[in-house]
């Protein structure tokens, strides 16, 4: 049988779970007022990518009743084989943090507060500020009479969260409006 | 069975995994940070931070070296900590015979401010730290619930330099002669310290190197501005 080093954990902390920890000859007496269950004893596991930079490493996710109560370093897998950086490390954290922002955010021009707002009104914004900057701007030909179909004044920073096909969609949009300025950040 | 880790501080590139990891699995609350002039942060050991990586940089024949040292406790053989802290209160501080971690339980609520100080002086590496809202003893347990089922602490399974090392003392113990070996090929000096009588043996580069107090470097003075009333020590959230 070939067994993953996920499976065999898998198996031993069922069998943890089965005969009790005192019988792999582990003696836990003196431990028990410190909690000698594991947080992550039954929880389901989720292989993930990691959203940080480019090497994409693999990350186990532990679920418990719908929460992530854990994530570590897959050890299956070759290129991180189960090791995190302090960023990767830290995707519980992330995820679950009070400080997270979960609903757009808005700041009128010259304003100096931020305004909870929903997702249509926040979108319908940017697409009304898109049309008429791309309107007012847009340049068929340059200087020199060339064609060049541009729009110079609009641009696109993106995110070291976004996968290859998120990028290729966006880099597809901005092309579409003519937008040459580009950037993007997954070269930590 | 007694198992150890081996830290080999020549692999390490302070990139604070394990520090972060850590904090992950034992769920500690973020330390409010600042500017100190260091990439020491937090600048030590406290309640919330039972691993801190440290920094020493200094000059040495015209050049500049630099060295990270993942401190945490040392999971000592013979525990002063524990024998002092037998003293107040039977029960805080305990080894786990098995595995030869030194587990600071919830009995420690239980030392009075003044016992916990002297707990932590008791310590050669001192590595204990009160959690002033809990009243408990604070510090690395060597990931007791994960070594019991079978698994890595959480700082060795995050490392990803093979710096942190961990398994049964007698396997670490050869690694590190190993290691040591490597070491010396460019670092002459190179040495395990304290092997004999702790469960988390160092590899150093330079055993003379002193990792002294936390950073502490007053940027007000340095860069020549009034030191404001506003800003003072930070304190934990």
């Amino acid at each position: 049988m070939k067994m993953s080093r996920r499976d065999f954990l898998k198996a031993t902390s069922a069998g943890i779970a089965c005969f009790g920890l005192a019988q792999l000859g582990f003696d836990l007496e003196p431990l028990r007022a410190y909690g000698a269950r594991l947080k992550i004893s039954g929880a389901k596991e989720v292989v993930s990518v990691c959203p940080f930079c480019s090497v994409s490493c693999h990350v186990v996710a532990h679920v418990k009743d719908g929460r992530l109560v854990n994530v570590e370093g897959d050890p299956d897998y070759p290129i991180n084989e189960g090791a995190l950086c302090a960023k990767g490390a830290a995707i519980l954290s992330l995820t679950n943090n009070p400080h997270r922002v979960t609903k757009p955010l808005y700041r009128a021009p010259f304003g100096d507060t931020w305004e909870e707002k929903d997702w249509e009104w926040v979108l319908d914004r940017i697409a009304r500020r898109v049309k008429d900057l791309r309107d007012r701007d847009f340049l068929p030909t340059n200087g020199r009479g060339q064609r060049v179909n541009r729009l110079e004044s609009l641009f696109s920073l993106g995110t070291s969260h976004m996968d290859n096909e998120e990028c290729a969609l966006v880099h597809q949009a901005m092309r579409m409006l003519g937008v040459v300025h580009m950037d993007h950040q997954a070269r930590i | 069975m007694a198992k150890a880790f081996l830290i080999d501080t020549s692999r390490c590139t302070a990139c604070r995994g394990c520090q972060v990891a850590c904090k992950e699995w034992h769920g500690l609350p973020a330390n409010r940070t600042r500017q100190r002039g260091s990439h020491q942060n937090p600048p030590d050991l406290n309640a919330y931070n039972y691993k801190v990586v440290r920094f020493h940089e200094d000059l040495k024949g015209g050049n500049i070296r630099w060295f990270f040292f993942p401190d945490q406790c040392r999971h000592c053989v013979d525990p002063p900590c524990k024998a002092e802290a037998e003293g107040y209160v039977e029960g805080a501080v305990v080894r786990d015979e098995a595995t030869g971690a030194v587990v600071f339980t919830l009995l420690t609520a239980k030392l009075s401010p003044q016992a916990c100080e002297a707990v932590r002086s008791a310590c050669p590496y001192d590595i204990p730290r009160r959690d002033e809202k809990t009243g408990r003893l604070t510090k690395c347990d060597m990931c007791i619930d994960r070594v019991a089922a079978g698994m890595a602490p959480a700082c060795v399974k995050a490392c990803p330099t093979g710096a942190m090392n961990f398994g049964e003392r007698s396997e670490m113990l050869k690694l590190g002669e190993r290691r040591l070996a490597q070491a010396k090929k460019v670092y002459p000096e190179a040495a395990l310290v304290d092997a004999d009588t702790v469960h988390t043996v160092f590899l150093v580069p330079d055993p003379r190197v002193d990792f002294g107090p936390p950073p502490g470097i007053d940027l007000h003075a340095f860069l020549g501005e009034p030191r404001s009333a506003s800003i003072s020590e930070p304190s934990l959230r």
